[in-house]
């Protein structure tokens, strides 16, 4: 996180620019750009100077694709992933796959939704009874 | 400095005494300004509000009763909405500063409890007892670690297992009603201990200057400081904290027929009916229809829930004459607090990499007055973080009294798992702005520096993440 040199094409970019700044200065104005853009998304009904409606799928992909660049944004550079070792960016993904199952297997698949929930939980007790 | 740790005098601890009291000076100055002086104008033209209210409303309903013209009737009418208005902006600018000025007393009580209790503890250690060639960070031993979190995790247990009685003890208290003083025991015991346990902890870690730091020496983090390994771990935890609250509430909302359902004309919404005992669907033009396979604009749809953006955000949905009123202002909040963290996420970069700086200079004009020094402009990035994470809190907090006010309360699923999953967030922030507490009272006496530089990256990673998971948090709650 800031002490780290890191090489790659945005560095390499970054490198070119005026003024002289690093590169979490530039993570910095990026991050503070796409949050004014996802807010300007959902707080226009229209594409400001045009007649052209974001609807609800528009505003889906910017809020997801927004949030996947802020989210590299903070872990690359920020919490320094890119210029660590590597078993720091395996540490931090090893949850991923329980996220994704919670989210899989709680936030989109079960169809019986809040309610059925502690069913879902309750182990099968007549079942472990009789057998 | 003496070998491998800085020299420490244990009456410095008196400073963070003093600290503690320049906060409980700021809370009470806030709260006697904010909470009191200003909250009273407020609330007087609040009532003043209401009475203008009340007063176009008689006058309304009169002109009803009599049989006014259509005209008076709708010029009154107009007048009783317009006065409704003024009614719940008075309420709200009342609740605004009301809650600032109890938050910041709150924020402040506590941060003294911290800074100056552990100051005071350490300032009347005996300072022998310092220095232990055994402990934590000893001459020419490695460093050997603490055992200060598992006092405070003690702590922490024994402040959880009170906590039921703890809290409904402090409410009926708060609320006049006769409370059994014994119920606050175990958590006060237990807030005794994490104090203690703190205060140790603080103690042990002033006097490295990064000498000796524990490197592990077996796979996977082999070669790498222990500290931070685990810090990695302890964040990949969180990730599942928020992954829970998170996965919860997708399973809800994709149940919910929100104003983003209904302005989607989604199937699930449509209104429905029942008609001779059969359900049948409400036709936009009037009427109902057993059909279900006409034209998605054929139906009526209706709206079974309403989320935080619907409050928050412009067009939002309505239910039951609730939300629906977002604007900028309401918007505004959050939006200043997403900034905020991303700030404040750039200043504890800026204090790392000033603290690592070989070659640092001051910088010229306005800032070079600020940050005169390396030490010193460590520090100001640190309480720059430091004002921008209480500010976070004190916004958080007044959105949530206007949220409450409109209607927005943690009795609906909706409510509960925003405030569940929002208040989390809240939680983690205010726990990192005590543990900043702690790094800018160092920065401020032993300093940081190249070398022990990264206590300030550890605490980083934690702070980055919390930003991290109001990127997610903002506006899946909060836009969405």
């Amino acid at each position: 996180m800031g002490e780290h040199e890191t090489t790659g094409i945005l560095e390499s970019i970054v490198e070119k620019l005026p003024g002289g700044y690093d590169i979490y200065f530039w993570n910095f104005v990026i991050l503070m750009f796409f949050t004014l853009f996802e807010v300007a998304a959902v707080f226009f009904e229209t594409i400001p100077g045009t007649d052209i409606e974001i609807t609800l799928y528009a505003v889906w992909a910017i809020l997801i694709g927004v949030g996947v660049i802020k989210g590299y944004g903070i872990a690359a550079y920020f919490m320094h992933l890119k210029g660590d070792p590597r078993i720091y960016t395996r540490t931090a993904l090893f949850p991923v796959l329980f996220v994704l199952l919670m989210l899989w297997g709680i936030g989109l698949s079960n169809p019986g939704s809040v309610q059925a929930l502690p069913d879902w939980c309750t182990p099968n007790w007549e079942f472990a009874s009789q057998r | 400095m003496s070998g491998g740790e800085a020299h420490v005098e244990n009456s410095i601890w008196m400073r963070a005494v003093l600290l503690g009291g320049v906060f409980l000076a700021i809370g009470v100055l806030a709260f006697a300004t904010m909470g009191v002086g200003v909250a009273n104008v407020k609330h007087h033209a609040y009532e003043d509000a209401i009475h203008h209210y009340e007063d176009a409303k008689y006058e309304y309903e009169e002109a009803k009763a009599n049989g006014a013209s259509e005209s008076e009737i709708k010029a009154l009418k107009e007048d009783k909405e317009e006065a409704h208005h003024h009614e719940i902006e008075a309420h709200l600018s009342y609740l605004t500063w009301r809650t600032a000025g109890i938050t910041i007393l709150l924020m402040c009580i506590t941060y003294a409890s911290f800074i100056g209790l552990g100051g005071f503890l350490n300032s009347i250690y005996p300072d022998d007892a310092g220095h232990d060639d055994h402990g934590y960070g000893g001459d020419d031993h490695e460093h050997h670690g603490s055992g200060s979190p598992i006092v405070f995790s003690l702590g922490i247990m024994l402040f959880l297992m009170g906590f039921p009685s703890f809290q409904g003890a402090l409410g009926n208290m708060l609320s006049g009603v006769d409370a059994n003083l014994g119920d606050l025991g175990l958590s006060m015991l237990g807030l005794t201990i994490v104090t203690a346990g703190v205060a140790n902890w603080w103690r042990e870690d002033l006097p490295f200057i990064g000498n000796h730091e524990q490197i592990a020496t077996s796979a996977p983090f082999e070669g790498q400081h222990i500290r931070k390994a685990g810090l990695w771990v302890f964040i990949m935890s969180e990730v599942m904290v928020f992954a829970t609250f998170f996965s919860s509430y997708l399973r809800m909302r994709t149940e919910w027929c929100t104003g983003w359902q209904v302005d989607n004309q989604n199937a699930a919404c449509r209104a429905t009916e029942s008609v001779g005992g059969a359900e049948h669907f409400v036709l936009a033009a009037g009427g109902t229809t057993a059909d279900a396979s006409l034209a998605a604009g054929d139906y009526l749809y209706e709206i079974d829930m309403l989320t935080a953006s619907d409050f928050l955000r412009p067009n939002g949905g309505m239910l039951d004459g609730l939300g629906g009123q977002g604007d900028f202002m309401t918007l505004l909040p959050g939006a200043i607090n997403t900034f905020a963290l991303i700030i404040s996420s750039y200043t504890i970069v800026l204090a790392l990499k000033t603290a690592k700086a070989k070659d640092w200079e001051a910088p010229s004009g306005f800032m070079g007055k600020l940050m005169p020094t390396q030490k010193t402009a460590v520090r100001n990035y640190l309480i720059a973080t430091f004002l921008l994470g209480s500010m976070f809190i004190v916004l958080k907090l007044i959105e949530w009294s206007h949220l409450v006010a409109e209607g927005f309360t943690i009795g609906t699923q909706a409510g509960s798992i925003f405030y569940i999953s929002t208040g989390a967030h809240g939680l983690h922030v205010f726990i990192g702005l005590l543990v900043m507490l702690y790094l800018i009272f160092k920065a401020d006496t032993v300093g940081y520096d190249e070398k022990n530089g990264q206590g300030i990256e550890y605490f980083g990673l934690y702070w980055h993440f919390v930003d991290l998971a109001w990127v997610v948090i903002f506006p899946a709650f909060y836009l969405y």
